[in-house]
């Protein structure tokens, strides 16, 4: 009896044992289950609890104290508190004129916490011309989905995860107007029927747990585990892992319910349909899925062991094929098919890696193979690997194998070289920066090694009788997850370590437990993807909050000061705004570099950081980024950006930086610009990727893939020459990749008005943000 | 989640509605799923469980913490909604003695010849009644401890584990040839 003392103790007589193992180990099916009920209920919960619970709150509208220690998390909950929830009653004509019909969007309006890669659920409370009413739909900033109808409830489905932190309006055109009934008397004057306005929804994403800032703000060693949630019963996720854009890739049994899959009955809107029927012997689909669990469409029907393109864009996967074969294939994130790469004997038992872009490792008949994306099969790799692990580095073409004649890192680029690595080296590990970690069991312990993929050093071993596996990288590179397992069978012992990148202060990551494993960093930092065995011995994928600590560096300390800073000025309160300024800072806004308050007739509504950088020039000096909303009703109208110097009280380095008192000292602002003109720029960040830098640009709308590029985005030095670039983009993220070489110094990006999104809507003003490259 | 962070979440619940909003969504799957467990019909058990979260929703400011999980006040809530709703079917119906609550699930014999054997026992299971089913439900498929059960049944720990006692003799006498296979 599997590790549950109370039925030991019950249950003595054989028999009954017999029938509890049996029940131990087989759970019943999970029940069906509409994946949209769950959100449906949801924005029915939160309407009443916001009408209930908020009302009834003796706070006010801001919960949280304005401790240091509590002002970085309770950033977010400014820039949620303050749009203003106002109540819709929103009617839409019935077919012929007849009976008004309500559509209850109340949960939905002016909601502040929207998940990305959610449906968006709104129901309507009698029956609708659904055809004309999804017809109807426009989605601003521009963005393409798929519809579908679930009973009485139209269900928004993005075709690519919604922008963060980004205001959306889902507008409803006026349907049919009513007939006018034809004058009794032509010489009686008609009063003209007014024509029917559009009906806009407004709702703002949720801002991501962890900014996209520039290190060394977000620092994964630092975070704690938060709230966890069960994405599935176990047995319903056999495999998962995270995409570049937060959602999950799994594998399924066949005949899941969810959006697109054969069982699901609900849609009369026709929706785009994975490519292909299934093969006859299929027995797991490929889904994507939110980080919530929801299923969002089936890409591989008779898929398994999917992988992500670092770029996000497509996916590897097995596909099973007459015959008992398998077809390794890629697809984009709508489930169409877009290349058959290779035909197998049989099902491989682990995922493909993709190499880069273009490149993709499997083993197949205990050899390595590695294929481009027109199937063409790279010549020259003759190394055996059975069972061992592979993995690719996200900077550069190298592969570490777990091979039978030993591990080696391959270097599949120009140079072509093979380093043998430590012997007995497994279970590796890529980290942003390029770093590889991989683990060498010893006879009674494991020892970890960390290196830059030339060079290893080991820099912890685990405690005698504790065995090491499973190893993930935060995003940051600057620590490690791994599981590890007692091999004395105690069960003793937290079964997630968080470890520095050096192997320093191991800890616990989750409560003591025996029952996690294979943990997976989402790559924006904010949750961890791992395995629950539960006791009957089944495993169920779970995911884990990681909270970030609130005031680990410096520049969170400048960030919580900023953040301060911006609640006053939101609040109205200049006193409060001015006594976080220094001379300088006072002297530049009396100045007009900005408004401190907002300009006459409007309010500052929300605010969020968009990047925090060393200012290159002080010690402890940050150069904190800003976008501030304007709003009228609690919509937002527009934004602006500002740039914040904020320094240290003392400009000399402190071995307590957290410590300091920061000021702002000066600061600069873009125009204004309007918002629902066409797309933005949600966010910049810069990342180091030796040799050279990347620049990635993230956009609030998809956008018209030729529109982007070295003549439409551009990085320029000091004086205004612009550096040589080379600009890709990938539509899925809405996000502009520029890869470039800069030296330490200032830098400035610039977005020109000849981007457009899909609709053929130009980004209304130039974007400007000013760069700082470190040493 | 340690216990208390579910405790301070479940304080600010009273107030805040998102703090309200992640603890539905960190309940809603076992409550769906036990509620099913009791209904076996995706509709019954969808307003069943719409029935369980607004009524915490209305009465979280009553909640006090009584040394048991938070899910056990849910789990009774989802087993007062399910008794109303029979009884709103079939009147004061003694669903303690009860033989079965209605079921959609196969009978027993339909499902012995099936070869699933998960699907066969947890059928059986389905005949059981009503706080037999309960308790077996919430040991074998929602492993909670027997005091928890006891809470949320809101009997003994001695009278859950003659509960779980009888569901298994019972389980072993009614599935001869389960039983056969397994011994």
């Amino acid at each position: 009896m599997m590790n549950d003392p109370e039925l030991e103790e019950l249950f003595s007589d054989p028999a009954d044992r017999a029938v509890v193992d049996l029940l131990k180990t087989s759970r019943p099916a999970a029940p069906p289950l509409d994946p949209h009920f769950h959100n449906y209920l949801r924005a029915r919960l939160m309407t009443e609890a916001r009408r209930t619970l908020a009302a009834r709150a003796s706070h006010g509208w801001f919960p949280f104290s304005l401790s240091l220690k509590t002002l970085a998390p309770a950033m977010a909950a400014v820039a949620a508190g303050f749009l203003v929830v106002v109540g819709v009653e929103i009617y839409l004509h019935g077919q012929t004129g007849g009976p008004q019909v309500a559509c209850d969007c109340a949960g939905l309006t002016n909601k502040t916490n929207v998940g990305t890669g959610e449906p968006i659920v709104i129901p309507f409370t009698g029956p609708v011309d659904k055809t004309a009413v999804a017809e109807s739909v426009v989605i601003e900033p521009a963005t393409s989905v798929t519809k579908q109808w679930v009973g009485q409830n139209l269900v928004i489905i993005p075709d690519h995860p919604l922008a963060p932190n980004t205001s959306y309006s889902v507008t409803f055109k006026p349907l049919a107007k009513p007939t006018p009934t034809p004058a009794p008397n032509p010489l009686v004057r008609q009063t003209p029927t007014p024509a029917p306005s559009p009906v806009v929804v407004h709702f703002t994403t949720v801002r991501p747990p962890v900014t996209p800032i520039v290190p060394p703000s977000y620092k994964s060693a630092s975070v704690a585990y938060g709230y966890d949630s069960r994405l599935a019963d176990s047995g319903t996720i056999l495999s998962a892992t995270w995409t570049p854009a937060g959602q999950i890739l799994a594998t399924r049994p066949a005949g899941q319910h969810g959006p697109g899959s054969p069982s699901a009955t609900a849609s009369t809107t026709p929706s785009p349909t994975p490519a292909g029927p299934p093969a006859l012997t299929a027995t797991t689909d490929v889904w994507l899925m939110s980080s919530l669990g929801t299923p969002i469409r089936i890409l591989v029907p008779g898929g398994s062991l999917p992988a992500a393109a670092p770029s996000g864009g497509l996916i590897a996967a097995w596909q099973i094929a007459a015959g008992n074969q398998a077809n390794l294939g890629v697809w984009d994130l709508q489930g169409v098919l877009q290349a058959t790469l290779v035909t197998l004997s049989g099902v491989p038992d682990r995922a493909p890696v993709w190499i880069g872009q273009d490149r993709i490792a499997y083993v197949a008949q205990g050899r390595l193979h590695v294929v481009d994306l027109r199937g063409t099969q790279a010549s020259g790799i003759a190394l055996g690997v059975q069972q061992g692990r592979l993995a690719a580095s996200p900077t550069s073409p190298r592969l570490a194998v777990e091979g039978t004649d030993g591990s080696v890192v391959l270097d599949l680029g120009t140079t072509g070289s093979t380093r043998l690595l430590t012997t007995g080296a497994s279970g590796f590990a890529w980290s942003s920066k390029g770093d590889l970690a991989f683990f060498v069991p010893q006879r009674a312990s494991t020892d970890l090694y960390v290196g830059d993929g030339q060079s290893f050093q080991k820099v912890a071993t685990s405690p005698v009788g504790q065995s090491w596996s499973d190893l993930s990288w935060g995003p940051d590179a600057t620590s490690l997850l791994l599981a590890t397992t007692a091999t004395n069978g105690s069960g003793v012992g937290p079964s997630l370590l968080l470890v520095n990148r050096d192997g320093t202060n191991p800890t616990a990551f989750g409560p003591p437990s025996t029952e996690y494993a294979s943990p997976q960093w989402s790559p924006s930092g904010d949750l961890v993807l791992f395995t629950r065995r539960d006791e009957a011995g089944g495993r169920a994928f779970w995911t884990a909050t990681a909270t970030p600590s609130a005031n680990d560096s410096a520049a969170n300390q400048a960030l919580a000061e900023v953040a301060k800073f911006m609640l006053a000025r939101i609040n109205g309160d200049g006193a409060a705004a001015q006594a976080e300024l220094d001379d300088a800072g006072l002297a530049a806004y009396q100045a007009g570099a900005s408004s401190l308050l907002g300009p006459a007739g409007s309010h500052f509504s929300r605010y969020y950081p968009v990047t925090v950088q060393p200012s290159g020039s002080k010690p402890n000096a940050f150069l904190v980024g800003v976008r501030i909303f304007s709003g009228k009703n609690g919509v937002d109208m527009s934004f602006f950006e500002e740039q914040l110097t904020v320094v240290a009280l003392s400009q000399q380095l402190s071995p307590a930086p957290q410590a300091q008192r920061y000021l702002i000292d000066a600061v600069s602002a873009s125009p204004a610009m309007l918002l629902g003109h066409g797309p933005t720029v949600v966010s910049v960040e810069v990342v180091q990727t030796p040799p050279g830098q990347q620049v990635r640009v993230h956009f609030d709308a998809d956008l018209k893939p030729e529109t982007v590029s070295s003549d439409t985005i551009q990085v320029k030095d000091a004086d205004g020459r612009v550096v040589d670039a080379h600009v890709s983009f990938d539509a899925d993220n809405h996000l502009a990749t520029i890869a470039v070489k800069l030296r330490p110094g200032t830098y400035q990006l610039v977005v020109t008005t000849s981007v457009t999104d899909i609709n053929g809507n130009a980004v209304a003003q130039e974007y400007d943000a000013p760069l700082v490259i470190g040493r | 989640m340690p216990e208390f962070e579910e405790r301070d979440l479940v304080e600010r619940a009273k107030q805040d509605p998102d703090a309200f909003g992640v603890l539905y969504d960190r309940y809603f799957p076992q409550i769906y799923r036990f509620a099913y467990s009791r209904v076996r019909d995706q509709s019954l058990a969808e307003d069943v469980t719409s029935e369980v979260f607004f009524k915490a929703l209305r009465n979280i400011k009553r909640y006090t913490y009584s040394g048991h999980p938070f899910s056990s006040w849910l789990y009774q809530i989802t087993l007062n909604a399910v008794a109303d709703h029979y009884r709103g079917l079939h009147g004061e119906v003694d669903l303690e003695e009860g033989a079965s609550l209605p079921s959609t699930a196969p009978a027993v014999v339909d499902e012995v010849v099936r070869r699933d054997r998960s699907r066969r026992i947890w059928a059986a299971i389905d005949q059981l009644p009503r706080q037999q089913r309960a308790a077996m439900v919430l040991k074998f498929n929602e492993d909670r401890k027997i005091e928890e059960i006891a809470h949320i049944l809101g009997k003994s720990s001695g009278a859950v584990k003659l509960l779980l006692h009888r569901g298994v003799e019972r389980l072993r006498k009614e599935l001869p040839q389960l039983e056969a296979e397994l011994t």
